[in-house]
């Protein structure tokens, strides 16, 4: 029973891993790669490691969401939809595949792996939580200070400067021709009414504008639209 | 209990949970809007229609993630009632670690709403995905630090265990701040009220806008099981779940999982809904603290 999920997990490891490399979307690349860290997680469990287990999966998931969606705004591929390539520089990326699953593999063949089944009625939860609050707590802290750290100094650096420009100057799309007026629609100077209603009745004539000229049926319709909600 | 009759318990409590949960969904809309009860066999009646419609698609959609993330979803809601002991040392999955478990099945829950959002290739579900993960990341920091205080008097990350230790004083009590906080993750696991930002009507549906036939049926029938799942959990962890006199316990069980359901459900119905960007400060600047205070005060206590 242990061998057969043993089994079933790595093979689906191994084939979501796959799959990463081979879909055309990096949402689905990012899930497939969350399904095989999933696995792990599950041989984790299997190997009595239940904290390690289950906590790779929170992690997992709530990691690889938010790695998703950044990767989306980043790459302005709208909504990570769009087929594009997941892979380049091939050569050298089939070159460090082999050479790492040949290192990989004579590590594992070389190594004199451990065979100590888990004593019945060891709690490893307690062992775990001695470890990490114990003889390892200035390692983890300092490790965990650092990335936090380092999580803020990315996020300062990375969000001032935007694709539109600096976040705090205000954003305007780039222009369609370099140094160009800026792409998008123009926004007109409002005759001193202000408020909502003289900025709704521009966008209305915005709307017009946009629309066909020689069909004016439309217009009245969209017009109305409001009047009918209400 | 063996194992084969938890497991027939948890079917049954899912089932009948669904079941009431919709109709208490109903019952709740028409008595604010000030009209008569309703029949309890509307949710077959609704799933009849459902089932009845023809199953609509859309341009490229990504099939496979669609249906595992309906799949998905329904299946994280049973994962999450599976951990809730229906008696003294009884639950079907019965390990040491069930609180990380669930917190593994809140975390799964943000990733399949938002595939099931972004799966259709369809604008307005989309817009729902990419919202619901800006407030259901927050919402489960949240949840964590509330779910740590309530295992830190019982030392341990067992729910059966965290059941047990409240014999004497229910964590409702002992932790007072604790399940207002986790109600407000319930409304955003079972996508209701104003924490829906994943499927609500200013999407016209946000993330199930293309969902028709059996797929809406299914995506209903599993989030009303999330609002089952999430109801026993939070009875479990903070009203003493099976414990209570002369009754069997998986009766007070369910009764308790009956009491907080209604509460969930009254609160999607009445509480206001907030622009995203003002509910992401509630949540980072106003809820999180809160929650910080209920771990803090949890452990003080807890050291005394």
């Amino acid at each position: 029973m242990t061998n057969l999920a043993f089994y079933t997990l790595s093979a689906l490891a191994i084939w979501s891993g796959w799959r990463v490399f081979r879909v055309d979307s990096m949402i689905r690349a990012t899930f497939a790669l969350m399904v095989s860290f999933i696995c792990v997680g599950g041989i984790a469990l299997l190997m009595s490691a239940d904290y390690i287990g289950i906590a790779t999966v929170f992690m997992m998931a709530v990691e690889m969401t938010v790695m998703g969606l950044f990767m989306v705004m980043f790459m302005m591929n709208p909504a990570g939809l769009n087929p594009m390539q997941m892979v380049h520089q091939h050569r050298f990326s089939i070159g460090a595949g082999i050479a790492a699953f040949i290192g990989l593999t004579v590590a594992v063949l070389a190594t004199n792996l451990p065979n100590n089944p888990l004593p019945a009625g060891r709690d490893t939860l307690h062992d775990l939580g001695v470890e990490l609050l114990g003889g390892s707590m200035l390692i983890f802290e300092t490790a965990g200070v650092t990335l936090l750290a380092t999580m803020v100094g990315a996020v300062v650096l990375s969000s001032r400067r935007g694709r539109f420009g600096d976040s705090d100057a205000g954003a305007v799309p780039p222009g369609l021709q370099p140094g160009g007026q800026p792409a998008g629609r123009k926004v007109e100077k409002s005759g001193g009414h202000g408020g909502h209603g003289g900025d709704g009745s521009h966008d209305m004539n915005m709307n017009m504008k946009g629309a066909p000229k020689s069909d004016d049926a439309p217009h009245k319709g969209h017009g109305k639209m409001p009047e009918e909600e209400s | 209990m063996s194992f084969a009759l938890a497991l027939t318990t948890l079917i049954l409590f899912l089932a009948i949970g669904i079941w009431i949960a919709a109709i208490l969904d109903a019952l709740f809309y028409r008595r604010i809007s000030g009209q008569g009860g309703v029949s309890v066999l509307s949710p077959f009646y609704a799933a009849a229609a459902h089932l009845s419609r023809q199953r609509l698609t859309t341009e490229a959609p990504d099939r496979l993630n669609w249906y595992l993330a309906i799949a998905g979803y329904l299946a994280i809601a049973t994962i999450g009632l599976a951990v809730v002991p229906f008696g003294p040392e009884t639950a079907v999955i019965g390990i040491k670690t069930s609180v990380v478990l669930w917190g593994a099945c809140e975390s799964l829950v943000v990733v399949l709403v938002f595939l099931h959002g972004w799966s259709p290739n369809s604008p307005l579900a989309l817009i729902g995905a990419y919202r619901y993960v800006a407030i259901g990341l927050p919402i489960m920091l949240l949840s964590m630090f509330v779910l740590i205080a309530a295992a830190l008097p019982a030392r341990s990350l067992d729910l059966r265990d965290i059941v047990a230790s409240q014999e004497g004083l229910w964590n409702v009590i002992r932790q007072p701040l604790g399940l207002p906080l986790f109600l407000l993750l319930g409304l955003s696991l079972t996508l209701r009220g104003p924490f829906d930002y994943a499927d609500s009507a200013d999407l016209a549906g946000g993330t199930s806008v293309e969902d028709s036939g059996a797929n809406r049926a299914g995506w209903q029938v599993a989030r009303l099981a999330m609002l089952v799942g999430f109801s026993a959990i939070a009875a479990s962890t903070f009203l003493g779940g099976y414990l209570g006199p002369v009754l069997p316990g998986i009766v007070w069980l369910a009764i308790k999982t009956l009491i907080l359901m209604a509460v969930v459900i009254g609160l999607s119905h009445l509480l206001a809904r907030m622009p995203v960007a003002r509910m992401l400060g509630l949540i980072w600047k106003f809820l999180l603290p809160i929650a910080f205070a209920d771990l803090l005060l949890a452990g003080l206590v807890a050291l005394a």
